[in-house]
């Protein structure tokens, strides 16, 4: 081939046309036979479903779902006031579908929260100068990366989650969250009756401010915008605080207020933030012992503590460098929630799956779910990437 | 003596007041964790749980009357796990003893367990693995033969076992034999797509890269699904086995990731042995066979190692095509009312099983590592 390039432009004209006329027609043949592949893929299956009395189309999203799934919430078409409501059988396929994602969405993104604080301090641990902890974390991540997913979300949901008390013998911890068989019960916010337009203007205001805040550079507006937050938020309070915590009383069949996480979605969460966090503190771990040691040198010898420099040198730069890592455990994290169908979780996947048996619908059910999660991966790396570039930045925020 | 634990104790557990502190807490609660794990697994667990369903957990509902073809797998696989090891790691005198003493363990358990047979069996499996590494690692030959060998054990297995009908498939020897011939059968695979992401052909780097990227954006359970749906729709007339599907499914997954994987070795090797081959007039399959994939390929032993780990963790997903793998058998056995109160002992049981196979390929793959490092230096 490198001969061909060599005597490229020696050759005579008609010859190098063939050349790349040639090279055209490979990549015009590799092209049909892919194409023809997929479509001969997708006419089969048609032809099949065909026979079954099933064509492709998907005007069976808008059907009435006709099952009920144990949790899950639905943007309602009908009603404006709430804008979602349970699911029930009564919506449309599509709308189960959604209710699905929403379940997926649910325990994904408090799993990516929850397992980027927990893996850090594993991280953290598997480096600490005690000899206790240092193996205790070692031995959590081995145990954890060593062993299937599948088995220890089935763990936490046999063995722990459904032997925890029974409902009207929920477990109390520290009087706001209630424990028990019939599911996790957190305190939550909800509106107060003291709830007024001026309340929750100076709310928002609040927000806003402490917002701008954060995403600003210069110290001295910094300050400002921080002192206008505290007004805002002393201001609310004189008016009448538009939101109040909301604690979980407990009743016969579980409780009530509150935020009431199912016994599935605890045990799934569970499983996905012990196991992730495994990962996690192992590129935590990673991109510590990838710092030069200079740097821990430095400034140890300008008398910085070892947590100080922990703090304020290495952790810092760690977070550079394990963005791109991260995403990735982000994006197997969301693939995973798809392994609550084996505990009965009604997420994407076991939706899907309930939709297309109850419809036929496998290749239409497929396509959108295919395309959900691969949207899904696009937004996280998006999003990392976004918050990458950012970090990165010469100046950007450290 | 004294002088020395305390010397470490202040060193490593009580070096500043910050680990003082922490190892004051740890302390107490492991100690009462290992406490209480130790005494309920000596005392309160109820292991006769295990004993009566070792059957199920091992090879699911496999007929009774031949089990003689899973025994016949066990040594065989034996054989080729002994081959692997002599292709990589010497047989010295401490490694052999400590596998004899392991063997005789787990003999001595077996025959205590299930009945003495059963523990000659395991005895005998064992010594022929031991003899592959043995002779593996002398043998000119064995060396030479290894590496077909270990193919011709996959088939062997799937020849023996396959008689009473691959649905009868089940335990711990489903999710073994399925994790080695899916880890064997994306190698090709994914070879071909990492070769096709670095085509000069822009076509076929936009169709492999559209693959891979595809493939490891969808969930693993939705690709072993939607396999085992499709394709008693396009070959409506012969019924492929659902483990056979399955399989399929796993391969096309995991083949991506693959793909990945020889990509980064690809990429490992210099450039200037590319050029040097084509300067010889070599052909582009000639270059990549002979020059580029020795080398890659060789970088990328530890990651292929590691990737069957996330293939036997991978296995238990076959719960949603109907198939009874390991984990499922043990869930399967706490199904029987009689056993509903053993949730634990069969968890721990499974739970051990896993870990050592899993540590077992981490640490191999951690050996290979230094192995093949130590190599090129």
């Amino acid at each position: 081939m490198t001969t061909q390039i060599t005597e490229y432009h020696h050759m005579p004209l008609a010859r190098r046309r063939l050349l790349i006329a040639s090279r055209w027609l490979v990549q015009a043949a590799i092209m049909t036979v892919a194409a023809g592949l997929v479509m001969w893929l997708g006419f089969a299956v048609r032809e099949a479903l065909a026979r079954k009395g099933i064509q492709f189309s998907f005007g069976y999203l808008g059907n009435a779902a006709n099952f009920s799934l144990s949790e899950g919430l639905v943007p309602s078409l009908d009603d404006i006031q709430s804008i979602l409501e349970p699911f029930s059988p009564s919506h449309s396929n599509l709308q189960a579908l959604l209710a699905g994602l929403w379940n997926s969405l649910k325990v994904a993104l408090s799993a990516i929260v929850l397992c980027t604080l927990f893996g850090t301090m594993v991280g953290i641990g598997r480096l600490s100068t005690n000899w206790l902890v240092r193996n205790l974390s070692f031995g959590l991540v081995e145990g954890v990366r060593n062993t299937p997913l599948l088995i220890q979300i089935v763990f936490w949901y046999f063995a722990v989650v459904l032997s925890f008390p029974p409902a009207n013998a929920a477990s109390n911890w520290f009087g706001g969250l209630l424990v028990s068989r019939a599911g996790v019960f957190l305190p939550g916010l909800a509106i107060s009756e003291s709830s007024g337009l001026a309340s929750w203007g100076l709310l928002a205001a609040a927000f806003a401010s402490a917002a701008t805040a954060i995403v600003l550079q210069a110290l001295r507006l910094r300050l400002i915008l921080l002192a206008v937050t505290a007004c805002a938020l002393i201001a609310t309070a004189v008016v009448g605080f538009p939101l109040a915590f909301d604690l979980p009383s407990a009743t016969r069949f579980g409780a009530r207020g509150g935020i009431a996480l199912s016994p599935e979605m605890t045990a799934l969460l569970l499983a996905i933030v012990v196991n992730s966090s495994a990962y996690v503190a192992e590129i935590v771990r990673g991109a510590i012992d990838a710092l030069p040691k200079g740097q821990w040198e430095a400034s140890a010898s300008l008398g910085l503590s070892r947590s100080h420099t922990l703090r304020d040198i290495i952790l810092p730069q760690v977070f550079r460098i394990v963005l791109p890592s991260l995403a990735n455990r982000y994006i197997s994290l969301t693939k995973d929630t798809s392994l609550g169908i084996a505990i009965g979780y009604p997420d994407l996947f076991n939706v899907y799956g309930t939709v297309s048996n109850q419809t036929g619908r496998n290749l239409e059910g497929v396509v959108i779910v295919m395309l959900t999660y691969l949207t899904l991966s696009w937004i996280i790396s998006a999003c990392v990437n976004a918050v990458n570039a950012r970090v990165n930045a010469p100046g950007g925020v450290r | 003596m004294t002088g020395v634990v305390l010397r470490w104790l202040r060193r490593n557990l009580f070096g500043n007041p910050f680990d003082t502190a922490l190892s004051l807490v740890v302390i107490p609660v492991l100690a009462w964790a290992a406490y209480a794990f130790a005494y309920w697994i000596l005392v309160e667990a109820h292991w006769e749980v295990i004993r009566g369903s070792l059957k199920v957990l091992m090879t699911g509902i496999y007929p009774t009357d031949q089990l003689w073809r899973a025994w016949f797998s066990v040594a065989t696989l034996c054989a080729m796990f002994g081959a692997g090891l002599g292709l990589a790691v010497r047989p010295t005198r401490t490694a052999l003893t400590i596998v004899a003493l392991a063997g005789t363990l787990m003999a001595a358990i077996v025959a205590n367990v299930i009945d003495v047979p059963s523990g000659m069996l395991t005895t005998a499996s064992a010594s022929l693995g031991v003899a592959a590494w043995i002779g593996v690692d002398h043998s000119a030959l064995g060396h030479r033969i290894a590496l077909p060998g270990l193919l011709v054990g996959v088939v062997a297995i799937f020849v023996v076992l396959s008689p009473p009908g691959f649905e009868v498939w089940g335990g711990l020897l489903l999710s073994i034999v399925l994790t080695i011939a899916v880890s064997i059968l994306t190698l090709p695979f994914g070879i071909l797509l990492a070769l096709g992401r670095q085509s000069r052909i822009a076509s076929l780097r936009v169709i492999s890269t559209a693959y891979i990227e595809t493939m490891r954006s969808v969930p693993l359970i939705l690709v072993i699904y939607w396999i085992w749906i499709i394709v008693p729709l396009l070959a409506p007339d012969t019924s492929v086995p659902g483990l056979l599907r399955g399989m399929a499914g796993f391969a096309l997954f995991f083949a991506a990731y693959v793909a990945e994987y020889v990509r980064s070795g690809l990429q490992a090797v210099p450039k200037g042995q590319i050029e040097a081959a084509r300067s010889l007039a070599m052909s582009s399959w000639t270059v990549n066979v002979d020059i580029v994939l020795p080398q890659a390929l060789r970088v990328v032993i530890p990651s292929l190692v590691g990737q069957i780990l996330d293939i036997f963790n991978g296995a238990t997903l076959v719960f949603i095509i109907g198939l009874t793998d390991f984990l499922r058998a043990g869930q399967m056995i706490l199904a029987d009312p009689q056993n509903s109160g053993r949730t634990y002992e069969i968890y721990v049981f499974l739970f051990a099983v896993y870990f050592t196979i899993g540590g077992a390929i981490t640490y191999a793959s951690r050996r290979l590592e230094t192995h093949l490092a130590k190599g090129s230096r």
